[in-house]
């Protein structure tokens, strides 16, 4: 079969990333002669479009079946380079990207010999992958059109009813007794001064209005079995008693929101009396019946601190939260409505009222609001005096780095976000989590609502620091991901997963144990018990392989032949 | 050491003026356009955003509110129209009627009704007092000095100018402080050696001779008047002519006391036109009178950014001035007339009530940049010449 082999392989420059280490011509010489090379090119930067477009004339001209290129990491271009393979009509799975980048020209930039050599071992053993590949095709699995959103909050009700408006079944199941969220605790909003408990009331009346959308409220997804395209949701509505229901669903969209930032005691004055935080201040704002008074003293002289739990020193939230700019603004302007005279401070770090924001920034400084820059190793401090006065000290950059005590009556600390504390979730559907503690998609421009989980979708500040419309947003790009899986009816999934041979299966059950994706079950086949692999559930990941004693689990695509053969070629050049 | 802001001061100093500085994001593109804010000098920016943040005591302390003559490149320039130029008059406005702690200056210059009131209650008093002290008018010759008694002036302008001076110097008192605290000049280190001594000379020079009396950073550094106006109604001489007529007519008048007491001519006689005194007097008065003509006519017309807010603390001052002028020169016709007409006296009697008006109100109108601009540019000259490395 090796013989027969018809491989293009495309050694690339990388610019000089690559090259500036590794002799490209010398790798391409060394391999231009393996068995079943027919091209062998080396590239200034194969992902460009114009190279791209070369591989497929050689694939069709020379009548190639396998593509190797060795570049950068394949998390970077696999799936750019099995496009490749898909547009010229041959099996995508037959392609093999070789890292010579990352675990070569830039670990071993000390070396250029060394790292040349290596290039020519693994690029050899590449070849040697894409040579004994066998075609795979796709899983075709039908699904269930239907779809579970977990939080009921801005975004989860919009997705639900977006759900429901594209024909999918909806289970709304939400942990509070009433939907909402945290807007449904907010008045006027920005950018548009719209009231959040409106809106919240207006998107719940239209979830009512829709027979297609199960509402559960004391509820919380407690159990997850089945496959992608048709999960089986265990959902425990909490009450006396409590109660159990299960829910087939294609999809699950996960709305959980976020938390707001706890200061801790005495960060930034944080339990002195007068200090509190942008919600309490929202509410606060919200609740004003025309007064704005703390402690039954009417306040005329407002600080806002900024950035208080966001974009703190490594190891803390590093992270900026994106909307409290924006919201501190706007808040600044009612408190404007509330009373113009108030004197309103606003020390910051730099003010990101970004985009159409920008307005609110300048409204709150035409207002009179003062914005005041303090350097980052020198945040502002908060005391009260001897005298019982609060009093903020801070540095202003503007006044050539005076040392301004701003006498006020309230300090408003501008918390950020944080991820919710969801373990349970997070546990039962392996939802992936960055280093911030927000889940992650798995990719941030072109795949933003999807996790690594099959059809396991995040929206909303679960996933980061979201505005509410962008929270929106996200909410209605699950609904156009989940729709444009399940209205097919059926999903293709990558056949890149575990396969039993029957024969050699002794039943043991060993690999039961191993899987960490509970994919694999047992079968009668023959009259033994043999183990049983669902395709639509096994991720790939190989864990299995191993364990069995018996060798009969094989990983298509990374078959034990293919493993052995690109073993081998690295061996080769240790030798020679 | 951290400051105290006064969170009520830029409201209070909107009392003062049309600024509005919260659109300022202290770009400092009016420091960089302005033609006097040289070397390392942050006006009006810095200053701006003193009042922004509400420190008080360091913008009542600043000398740079001063240096401002108000040509208005800076408003021009300034990407967010938050008119610099405006800002810096009102914050003079603001300062004097802070230096001031009798609350005349701020009625002054926020009340212009009260203001109003008080100025013609004032002219009413000192008329009404030198009434009661008449003597005859003399229709045979013109006799001033029978109908108003010359002592009676004198020991009442005495009195006028003893008041005024403890305004005067208490206004300046509190500024000096302010400005010496901050800039880190002490009495010591002006006049303890030689160095400091020449440097203090020369500062003094620069304030009073340089640039009060030759307008010389004004005339040659302001970018007025674009497009270029012709001479005669330039901001730098139409001011200059009135500061050099008022100081002419002190001048004339000192000279004239002089004669009188060495007994050359009496005090308020006709006296040939040739006189030094007369002659100084009358060509000062024109001056003095042109000066403060144009600066009405600019008030009234707006015609530059300087002359389009006026409170009444400036029209107070323009028309005291405007009337002693003038009445001044309708006293010296009087003089002339064969037959002493009875309007003369009349006019004599309103025209010393007036200038008695104009000094006792010195520290509280307008007219106090006076005694607080040569001060600041004291100042100003002397940090220029680095005192602040020895002190």
């Amino acid at each position: 079969m090796t013989e027969e082999r018809r491989i293009g392989v495309y050694i690339c420059h990388c610019g000089g990333n690559i090259s500036d280490y590794v002799d490209v011509a010398a790798v391409r010489e060394a391999l231009k002669d393996e068995p079943g090379v027919v091209v062998a090119e080396t590239t200034m930067f194969a992902c460009s479009d114009g190279t791209q477009h070369d591989m497929i004339n050689d694939i069709r001209g020379q009548g190639l079946d396998g593509l190797v290129v060795a570049s950068c990491s394949p998390k970077l271009h696999q799936i750019t380079f099995r496009g490749v393979s898909k547009r010229a009509d041959i099996n995508p799975y037959a392609y093999t990207q070789v890292n010579i980048r990352e675990q070569d020209s830039w670990a071993h930039g000390d070396d250029p010999e060394g790292a040349t050599a290596k290039a020519i071992g693994l690029v050899r053993a590449g070849i040697a992958k894409s040579r004994n590949s066998s075609d795979l095709v796709p899983l075709v699995v039908e699904t269930t059109s239907a779809t579970m959103v977990v939080g009921a909050g801005i975004a989860g009700l919009r997705a639900a009813i977006g759900l429901a408006d594209v024909g999918l079944h909806v289970y709304l199941v939400e942990r509070e007794p009433t939907l909402g969220g945290w807007v449904a605790t907010f008045g006027a909003m920005f950018p548009n001064d719209q009231d959040g408990r409106q809106q919240i009331a207006h998107l719940t009346e239209e979830v009512a209005k829709r027979p297609a959308i199960t509402v559960f409220t004391n509820a919380e997804l407690v159990g997850k079995s089945g496959s992608f395209g048709n999960y089986v949701a265990e959902v425990r509505i909490n009450g006396e008693p409590s109660e159990t229901i299960r829910a087939t669903v294609g999809s699950i969209v996960i709305a959980t929101g976020f938390d707001t930032y706890e200061p801790e005691a005495g960060e930034f004055g944080y339990g002195i009396e007068g200090v509190v935080t942008l919600p309490e201040f929202k509410a606060m704002v919200d609740a004003s019946d025309g007064t704005l008074t703390h402690g039954g003293k009417p306040v005329r002289t407002i600080a806002y601190i900024y950035c208080v739990g966001s974009r703190q020193p490594a190891g803390g939230n590093e992270y900026c939260s994106k909307y409290c700019c924006a919201a501190s603004c706007h808040a600044s302007l009612e408190v404007g409505k509330i009373d113009p005279s108030i004197h309103q401070y606003h020390l910051n770090r730099d003010i990101r009222t970004y985009g159409k924001y920008e307005l609110l920034y300048t409204q709150s400084r035409e207002q009179g609001s003062v914005y005041m820059r303090y350097p980052d190793d020198t945040p502002p401090t908060v005391e009260l005096t001897e005298k019982g006065q609060l009093t903020v000290t801070t540095i202003d950059a503007l006044t050539q780095s005076e040392e301004l005590a701003i006498p006020a009556d309230l300090v408003v600390l501008v918390t950020g976000m944080v991820p919710r504390a969801n373990e349970g979730l997070t546990g039962l559907l392996k939802l992936p989590v960055g280093d911030d503690g927000f889940y992650n998609e798995i990719h941030p421009k072109l795949r933003p609502v999807e996790t690594v989980v099959d059809g396991v979708m995040i929206a909303g500040a679960c996933q980061a620091p979201k505005t509410a419309s962008e929270s929106v947003g996200s909410g209605l790009a699950a609904v156009a991901q989940s729709a444009a899986i399940l209205k097919k009816g059926v999903a293709e999934l990558d056949p890149l997963v575990a396969v039993v041979n029957d024969a050699a299966c002794t039943g043991c059950g060993e690999c039961l144990k191993g899987c960490p994706y509970d994919a694999i079950d047992q079968t009668m086949c023959d009259g033994r018990t043999v183990a049983l692999i669902i395709p639509s559930v096994c991720k790939g990941c190989g864990g299995c392989v191993p364990l069995c004693s018996e060798d009969a689990i094989d990983l298509l695509g990374y078959t034990d032949v293919q493993m052995r053969a690109m073993i081998d070629s690295l061996v080769e050049v240790a030798v020679s | 050491m951290s400051k105290v802001i006064d969170p009520e001061m830029l409201g209070d100093m909107r009392r003062f003026g049309d600024l509005d500085v919260s659109a300022c994001f202290s770009c400092g593109t009016c420091t960089a356009i302005c033609p006097l804010a040289d070397n390392d000098a942050t006006f009006p920016r810095r200053i701006i955003r003193l009042a922004q943040v509400g420190l008080k005591d360091e913008l009542l302390s600043s000398k740079e509110l001063w240096t401002c003559y108000h040509c208005g490149l800076c408003s021009d320039s300034c990407p967010q129209d938050a008119d610099p130029g405006e800002f810096m008059a009102a914050a003079r406005r603001y300062a004097v009627a802070s230096y001031d702690r009798t609350g005349l200056a701020r009625i002054l210059y926020t009340r212009p009704a009260i203001g109003s009131v008080l100025a013609v209650v004032i002219a009413a008093f000192f008329a009404v007092f030198l009434y009661s002290g008449r003597g005859p008018q003399n229709t045979e010759e013109m006799e001033f000095f029978t109908f108003i008694p010359d002592n009676m002036i004198h020991w009442t302008g005495i009195a006028v100018m003893v008041l005024m001076a403890v305004a005067g110097v208490a206004g300046v008192v509190t500024m000096v402080r302010g400005v010496a605290r901050r800039d880190g000049v002490t009495f010591t280190s002006l006049v303890s050696g030689r160095t400091a001594l020449t440097r203090t000379g020369a500062a003094l020079w620069s304030a009073l001779g340089v640039e009060s009396l030759g307008q010389t950073r004004y005339r040659r550094d302001c970018k007025d008047d674009e497009p270029v106006e012709p001479l005669y109604r330039r901001r730098w001489l139409i001011h200059a002519m009135a500061i050099w007529g008022f100081l002419g007519l002190m001048v004339a008048t000192g000279l004239d006391w002089g004669l009188a007491l060495i007994g050359v001519k009496e005090t308020g006689t006709a006296i040939p036109i040739w006189y030094p005194s007369r002659l100084i007097g009358t060509i000062a008065g024109l001056m003095l009178i042109y000066g403060v003509m144009w600066f009405m006519i600019n008030r009234a017309t707006k015609y530059n950014r300087a002359a389009s807010i006026s409170t009444g603390s400036d029209w107070l001052l323009l028309i005291l001035l405007m009337i002693t002028g003038v009445s001044g020169f309708v006293i010296e016709a009087a003089l002339y007339m064969p037959n002493p007409p009875s309007w003369g006296y009349w006019m004599f009697l309103f025209h010393v009530a007036i200038a008695l008006e104009l000094m006792l109100l010195l520290p509280f109108t307008k007219f106090a940049h006076a005694i607080y601009r040569p001060v600041a540019l004291f100042f100003y000259s002397l940090a220029g010449k680095k005192v602040l490395q020895d002190a």
